[in-house]
């Protein structure tokens, strides 16, 4: 697989995720157990490139977020920026290019990002974020993580998956 | 492909994350005109086409649900034993939205919901319809039941609206014979699955008994932001007391803004809601 063939086929896999979270998102019933396929492709993005251009994609992505449901805007590009940016340097200091990693990577990002969104974003307090942050977060967390995992394997040969450490 | 770095966190990679992250809490702090504007700019140009594949994924769900329904007028015993649950809840959803679009004597628009999948999603909600629809900003949002929100800013094809659950959400109310007024503002989370409304400033004179229906009032600027007459939530108990002033009461919402897909903007004069809501209401 050449360098340039691969990026392609990279970006294909993140323009899809990016048409999943619009199409298939409705369909799913409670959007707040929803996996977000949008953090997917960031990281899937994020662990397999720069710390500073992950950032930059972070950012992207948290514009978007937040054009979307735009409560407190800037928290969601202040905690994509972080988790973007943090993905891709732990990444390359820590881990290994497995499928059990990078799925226990997509859960703690999306744990990671929504506990910034909520804190940044100071739209809500009290029992309102402690449900947000022990219910509802994990419980995305959990979805969002099994949606990576089946993109991983789904695409294990394009993104340089491996199966077992 | 391998494109990870050999070289983890260059200079470049410094100046790009600081960069970013500079911006985002010039964002964060940026006045809000000046945030809805450029929210407005990333829907309008990159996320345009994403949000129209949105609304067609909606819209070939409805056409489904309103398929099933013919196929349950020819052979109801067979469809019974196909239907899935969802659908039928879908329908019955759209079929007292039905009912009330029929009821409402004043001009609006239908709207289906785009969720997101964002922990901001309860508070606030993007709508399907917009200024082309005649959509204006502080148009009130109801759905089957009673007051979902309010739309706080508007682009060509969509909306935003906040919900009852956003911290700056008010909205003055009354019961229905017209003895207790208040201001309803939300209140927090009891578990994970309930959100609830507090009814605030009732005269302490004035006992409102749990299980009664609280509706808008009409009341607040010229001629009321929200109209009279639209069910808010019931009574729950009192939650505060100030001795021989006021009482504060903890309401049950009549809409939880998880569970709508459609919705009803009102774009009309404000007036007397309350007839519309008299058969739907649980």
């Amino acid at each position: 697989m050449t360098v340039r063939g691969g990026r392609y086929r990279v970006a294909g896999v993140l323009l899809l995720l990016a048409v999943l979270h619009f199409t298939v998102l409705p369909l799913l019933g409670d959007p707040r157990v929803a996996p977000d396929f949008l953090l997917v492709a960031l990281l899937v993005y994020a662990i397999r490139a720069r710390p500073g251009d992950a950032a930059i994609a972070g950012f992207v992505v948290g514009l978007v977020a937040d054009a979307l449901t735009p409560v407190a805007f800037g928290a969601g590009v202040l905690a994509h920026t972080l988790v973007g940016y943090l993905a891709a340097w732990g990444k390359a200091v820590f881990f290994a290019e497995n499928l059990m990693v990078n799925t226990g990577f997509v859960f703690v990002g999306s744990l990671v990002r929504d506990f910034i969104v909520l804190v940044a974003g100071r739209h809500v307090a009290g029992s309102v974020l402690l449900w947000q942050l022990v219910f509802w977060s994990p419980v995305r967390a959990v979805t969002t993580a099994l949606a990576g995992m089946v993109t991983l394997f789904a695409f294990r040969r394009w993104l340089d998956v491996r199966m077992s450490e | 492909m391998s494109i990870a770095p050999d070289r983890f966190n260059t200079r470049r990679d410094t100046f790009a994350f600081g960069l970013c992250l500079l911006l985002s809490v010039a964002l964060r702090m940026a006045p809000p005109p000046v945030q809805d504007t450029l929210a407005s700019v990333i829907t309008r140009s990159i996320l345009a086409p994403f949000l129209t594949l949105q609304e067609q994924v909606l819209l070939m769900r409805a056409a489904r649900t309103s398929y099933a329904d013919v196929v349950a007028q020819r052979d109801s015993a067979f469809l019974s034993a196909l239907e899935v649950k969802a659908l039928e809840e879908e329908n019955t959803r759209l079929r007292e939205l039905l009912v009330l679009h029929q009821r409402l004597p004043v001009r609006h628009v239908a709207a289906d919901v785009l969720h997101q999948a964002a922990p901001t999603d309860g508070l606030t909600l993007r709508l399907a319809a917009g200024a082309r629809d005649g959509v204006l900003a502080t148009a009130p949002v109801i759905a089957r039941g009673g007051l979902l929100g309010i739309v706080r800013s508007v682009e060509p094809a969509s909306a935003v609206a906040i919900v009852w659950a956003h911290p700056d959400f008010r909205v003055s109310a009354m019961t229905l014979d017209g003895e207790a007024f208040g201001i309803v503002a939300p209140h927090g989370a009891e578990g994970p699955w309930r959100m609830l409304l507090e009814l605030q400033g009732v005269p302490y004179g004035v006992r409102v008994a749990p299980g009664t229906m609280i509706y808008t009032s009409g009341l607040g600027g010229g001629s009321g932001v929200y109209p009279r007459g639209v069910p808010i939530g019931t009574v729950l108990a009192v939650l505060d007391e100030q001795e021989g002033w006021s009482r504060t009461y903890l309401v049950e919402p009549a809409v939880q803004p998880a569970a709508v897909s459609h919705v009803i903007i009102l774009t009309g004069p404000r007036v007397d809601l309350s007839g519309a809501f008299t058969d739907i209401l649980p």
